[in-house]
């Protein structure tokens, strides 16, 4: 420590210094503060406290208590010190808050996307080649997780998200280091003359005022768990927000920077001093920090907030090394407890939203039909879910660890399907309860379907919903590779079985009138055609055709490539059919009276009247529109 | 036992009949949840006599050693709580009236009694800062003789102790998180006020009051009998939680004195009442006097505190030996709290957190349990 030179002042002289500044004696010393004033007048102070402890020393050391004169002189001496502290205690007081201003939003935000230039990283394995600094707080390397740590989806437009979460501690000087040394010499004389309980007392009431002038600026709430449970989803996401960027300035520049300026104070002046100081500083702002966590943690499960659940346990565990290096020692083994308890719960959390996701799949009630058969809001909510899902795939691949509760095979249950998982071994218990989600889907969607009244739109609203899940999945990478091909073939035959479905229900009927059987009379070939059954099928023909175009005109299917496609099979399927029916019999009723009672279409009025299917919109009588 | 719904299907006949089965037992279970309770209580509140074994420390109405003993009773009623009322139950009993309303009126309590651990845990470290204050006092005046140095240490320490405990809590609230220069200078410095971990409008009193305004004691004939236990269960946590914002330094507790009867027929009402009412005297004593709170300890550390003061003020060298002897026994007394306090805070946050901890798995069990019963489904939000 900084000694002024000791032998050459007289303890009468240091006993005079000590009395002038005596604060509860003189206005002046009340009003001036010595550690403003020159550094020669400090410096004298300083001399003089030190001369005076080694009084004291000397005195106790003597063991003369015989002697009313040595204890009279060593009350003497101990009424200096006290004067003496408490006059430090008001300096140190004085300059700890003329220090106090809180740091700037700016100066911790520089901080922290520096960090990735500068790494001074305690964790993940760096990236780039050759920064091989994993100089930590004195800890080794944390484990880190395996592979890219790279969680930009959940921070929206925040730097920070551009790089790899490297963790990093990225301490900044809260107070510049001339006045740390003044308070160093301080505390030294304090802690010396045993006045340690009272310096962690006012270092701690000034630092933590800091400490939450800080957390304001910062936008750290006060919230309660009630206040929490009672928000609104949209409100709580954003704060939820906000919460992740703060916490990481929090722990990896504000109280990191805490911990150092007690080191630089503190250290090595006593048992445990700089911790003690720490957490008289910091452990009340940190648990309110962390409170916040806590109450999202134990909030209600809702499928909704999954994504961002993730998010916050995502950034709970970046932060968890830096945690552990900050909050290191037993003093704060609450605080790291709290952490890890809080994350584990996260965990449990998004376990339990995926579980009430799929419940809630398997339970919507809706039942009105969508008009048209065409996609179900629902189908398009699960599918951008577990394409969210798959993005997500590596945080939420470690915490989805049992496969899921399928139904039994051999329960009577009807509320639930089930599913042989037997051919999907190979696959993650994520991949399989993605698609055990589209297996619930599709009976839901089942359900659904039966509340058409037309038999032929319940098959087209499974062709086209099924066909929507196919599409979606081949649309993403990640979800394809998840859910493995030999799953897409299957979703592949079933909107295809369901088209065929569809076909048989509308166009069998149809198609019936078109039949050869029962038209011809025994006897010969050509002449023998019952006329009167002929015009009935013509007739029925008609009707049906003119039914089933002007209904499933108002279909729909949204998919432009199945539209045509589904148009073609069912021309396929008629055109030749009434063109060969045609062909054989329309003689028959042109030889007799008002064929155009009975003959209504010609072929080329079918192939135009088909182009009007599933287009969503009505045809009018006179005109038959092409379909785009 | 009537069917209580509709459904004639088979299995729903089946269960019932498992209930019927069932039902025997489950009076014994829930008789026996009653009057545990009541033991426990009952020890609570007829505390040790002199003859009996004096516990080290000893466990006065209110101590730091009460509580933990009081929060141990707790954790111990919701455990069998739990495994009486809430295990291995059909879900489908809570879905029936009363206990459909009752059950999630439990747990929204809960979740005020978790806000309101964590201010206790916060009120905790005050008391930690105002033992620590103490025990400067404590330690310089074990010196012998007294001398100035050492009295006026022990007063500036006591002085800021005695400002801390009865400052009142409206007016200090100000300064907290809020830097400001000039004369905030000396209280930021030397005040160590609560610091709320809430927000100003959040007040202890207020949960306590929402958390006892709907909790009424079950009439008589109801149709299941958990409802007493569910009704137990609220009422040992309203209590206890009360009791420990009653004692312990807390965001706003104005109002904190009104209390409600148990009623008589309950085998724990006598314990459980005389508690609250001796406790709830205590308080409006005290109320005027500052906001301290009712714990043993501050209470003795408050007295204390202003008798050294009173010794410090007037204090001349030599001290004669009368109130040399007299003041030292004080000392040694306010030592003995100091260590007190300092053996017994810190495992008493320790079990508030426990509390904290335990309410919040099963308040999750719980929901797993209702969700089950509701068949109506959480519906879709297809914009998210």
């Amino acid at each position: 420590m900084e000694q002024p030179e000791n032998d050459s002042v007289s303890y009468e002289t240091a006993e005079q210094i000590i009395l002038r500044w005596d604060a509860t004696a003189s206005e002046d010393a009340r009003v001036r503060m010595i550690f403003e004033g020159d550094r020669q007048e400090i410096n004298r102070y300083l001399q003089a406290v030190d001369r005076i402890q080694l009084s004291m020393e000397s005195t106790t050391l003597s063991d003369d208590d015989g002697a009313a004169g040595v204890q009279g002189q060593s009350k003497k001496i101990n009424g200096a010190i006290q004067i003496a502290m408490a006059r430090l205690e008001d300096e140190f007081r004085n300059i700890l808050i003329s220090h106090a201003s809180p740091v700037e939003t700016e100066t911790l935000t520089e901080s922290m996307s520096s960090v990735h230039l500068t790494p001074r990283t305690s964790t993940s394995i760096s990236e780039f080649p050759g920064n091989d600094d994993y100089s930590s707080r004195g800890e080794e390397d944390s484990v880190s997780r395996d592979g890219s740590s790279s969680l930009e989806r959940g921070e929206s437009s925040n730097t920070i998200s551009s790089y790899r979460s490297m963790s990093s501690i990225r301490e900044i000087d809260l107070i510049p280091a001339d006045i740390v040394c003044d308070l160093r010499s301080i505390a030294e004389r304090m802690i010396a003359a045993g006045y340690f309980r009272e310096c962690v007392q006012v270092y701690g009431s000034v630092r933590k005022s800091a400490v939450d002038a800080c957390f304001k600026k910062l936008g750290v709430e006060k919230l309660s768990i009630g206040d929490i449970q009672r928000m609104e989803w949209e409100a709580l996401n954003a704060k939820i927000g906000k919460w992740m960027r703060a916490a990481k300035m929090c722990v990896r520049v504000l109280f990191a920077s805490e911990k150092r300026l007690c080191e630089q104070i503190f250290e090595g002046l006593g048992t445990a001093a700089d911790d003690a100081c720490f957490m008289e500083t910091v452990k009340g702002p940190a648990v309110q920090l962390f409170n916040f966590a806590e109450a999202i943690s134990i909030s209600r499960r809702a499928p909704e907030k999954l994504f961002k659940i993730l998010d916050l346990h995502d950034t709970l565990f970046d932060l968890l090394p830096d945690i552990d290096a900050v909050f290191d020692g037993k003093s704060a083994e609450s605080i790291r407890v709290q952490a890890t308890e809080i994350l584990s719960r996260l965990a449990e959390a998004a376990r339990g939203m995926l579980t009430e996701f799929e419940n809630a799949v398997l339970r919507e009630p809706s039942k009105v039909p969508v008009p048209g058969g065409t996609i179900h809001p629902l189908t398009r909510y699960v599918m951008n879910y577990i394409s969210l899902i798959s993005d997500y795939k590596q945080t939420l691949g470690e915490l989805i660890v049992s496969r899921p509760a399928t139904g039994s095979r051999y329960s009577d249950d009807q509320t639930t399907p089930d599913m042989d998982f037997s051919d999907h071994e190979e696959q993650s218990p994520l991949a399989l309860h993605l698609i055990w989600i589209i297996v619930i889907l599709q009976f839901n969607l089942e359900g659904k379907s039966k509340h058409y009244k037309d038999n032929s739109l319940a098959h087209l609203f499974i062709m086209n919903n099924v066909h929507y899940i196919v599409q979606k999945i081949k649309g993403s990478p990640e979800l394809r590779e998840m859910i493995g091909d030999h799953y897409l073939r299957k979703l592949t035959a079933k909107f295809r079985q369901a088209a065929t479905s569809y076909q048989r229900a509308t166009w069998v009927g149809v198609l019936y009138c078109l039949r050869d059987e029962g038209l011809h009379v025994s006897g010969s070939f050509s002449s023998g055609v019952s006329k009167t059954t002929l015009r009935e099928r013509f007739k029925s023909f008609n009707a049906m055709f003119e039914d089933v175009h002007k209904t499933q005109a108002l279909w729909l299917i949204p998919d432009t490539q199945l539209r045509e496609e589904l148009r073609i099979s069912i021309s396929d399927l008629l055109i030749p059919a009434y063109r060969s029916f045609l062909g054989r019999f329309r003689s028959h009723i042109e030889s007799g009276r008002h064929p155009e009672n009975y003959i209504k279409y010609s072929v080329e009025d079918l192939e135009t009247a088909v182009l009007d299917f599933f287009e969503g919109c009505a045809v009018s009588q006179h005109s038959r529109r092409r379909s785009q | 036992m009537p069917p209580t719904d509709n459904q004639g299907s088979f299995l729903n006949r089946i269960s019932i009949r498992r209930n019927q089965v069932v039902y025997e037992h489950e009076v014994e279970d829930l008789e026996q949840f009653q009057k545990h309770v009541a033991d426990r209580l009952t020890e609570l509140f007829h505390l040790p006599t002199e003859d009996a074994t004096p516990s080290d420390p000893p466990e006065t109405l209110l101590s730091i050693a009460w509580f933990r003993k009081l929060l141990d009773a707790f954790l111990c009623c919701e455990a069998e709580f739990k495994a009486v009322v809430i295990m291995g139950r059909d879900p489908t009993t809570f879905a029936k009236s009363p206990l459909d309303r009752l059950i999630p009126e439990h747990l929204d309590r809960s979740v005020k009694a978790l806000d309101i651990c964590n201010a206790i845990t916060h009120g905790i470290d005050l008391l930690l800062h105002w033992q620590k204050l103490a025990q400067i006092a404590v330690d310089s005046l074990q010196q012998r003789p007294f001398g100035e140095g050492n009295v006026k240490r022990a007063k500036k320490a006591l002085d800021t102790l005695l400002s801390s405990i009865t400052i009142d809590d409206k007016e200090n609230h100000h300064h907290s998180g809020k830097y400001t220069a000039s004369k905030d200078q000396e209280t930021i410095g030397n005040l160590r006020s609560l610091s709320y971990s809430f927000a100003k409008s959040w007040s202890a009193s207020k949960q306590i009051q929402a958390m006892s305004s709907n909790l009424a004691a079950p009439r008589g004939g109801e149709p299941t009998g958990l409802v007493v236990p569910v009704y137990l269960m609220s009422s040992v946590l309203v209590f206890v939680m009360w009791a420990m914002v009653a004692a312990i330094p807390c965001q706003e507790r104005t109002g904190l004195g009104a209390h409600s009867q148990i009623p008589k027929q309950f085998p724990w009402a006598h314990p459980m009442n005389g508690l609250q009412e001796k406790i709830a005297e205590d308080w409006k004593k005290k109320e005027k006097k500052g906001r301290s709170g009712l714990l043993e300890e501050t209470q003795r550390l408050e007295k204390l505190g202003k008798n050294l003061v009173e010794f410090a003020d007037g204090f001349t060298f030599p001290v004669e030996e009368e109130k040399a002897k007299e003041v030292a026994t004080q000392v040694v007394e306010m030592g003995d709290i100091c260590r007190r306090m300092e053996d017994g805070l810190m495992p008493l946050q320790m079990q508030v957190r426990e509390l904290f901890l335990r309410m919040v798995r099963s308040r999750g069990e719980a929901l797993d349990v209702l969700d089950q019963v509701n068949k109506i489904t959480t519906p879709v939000p297809y914009n998210f």
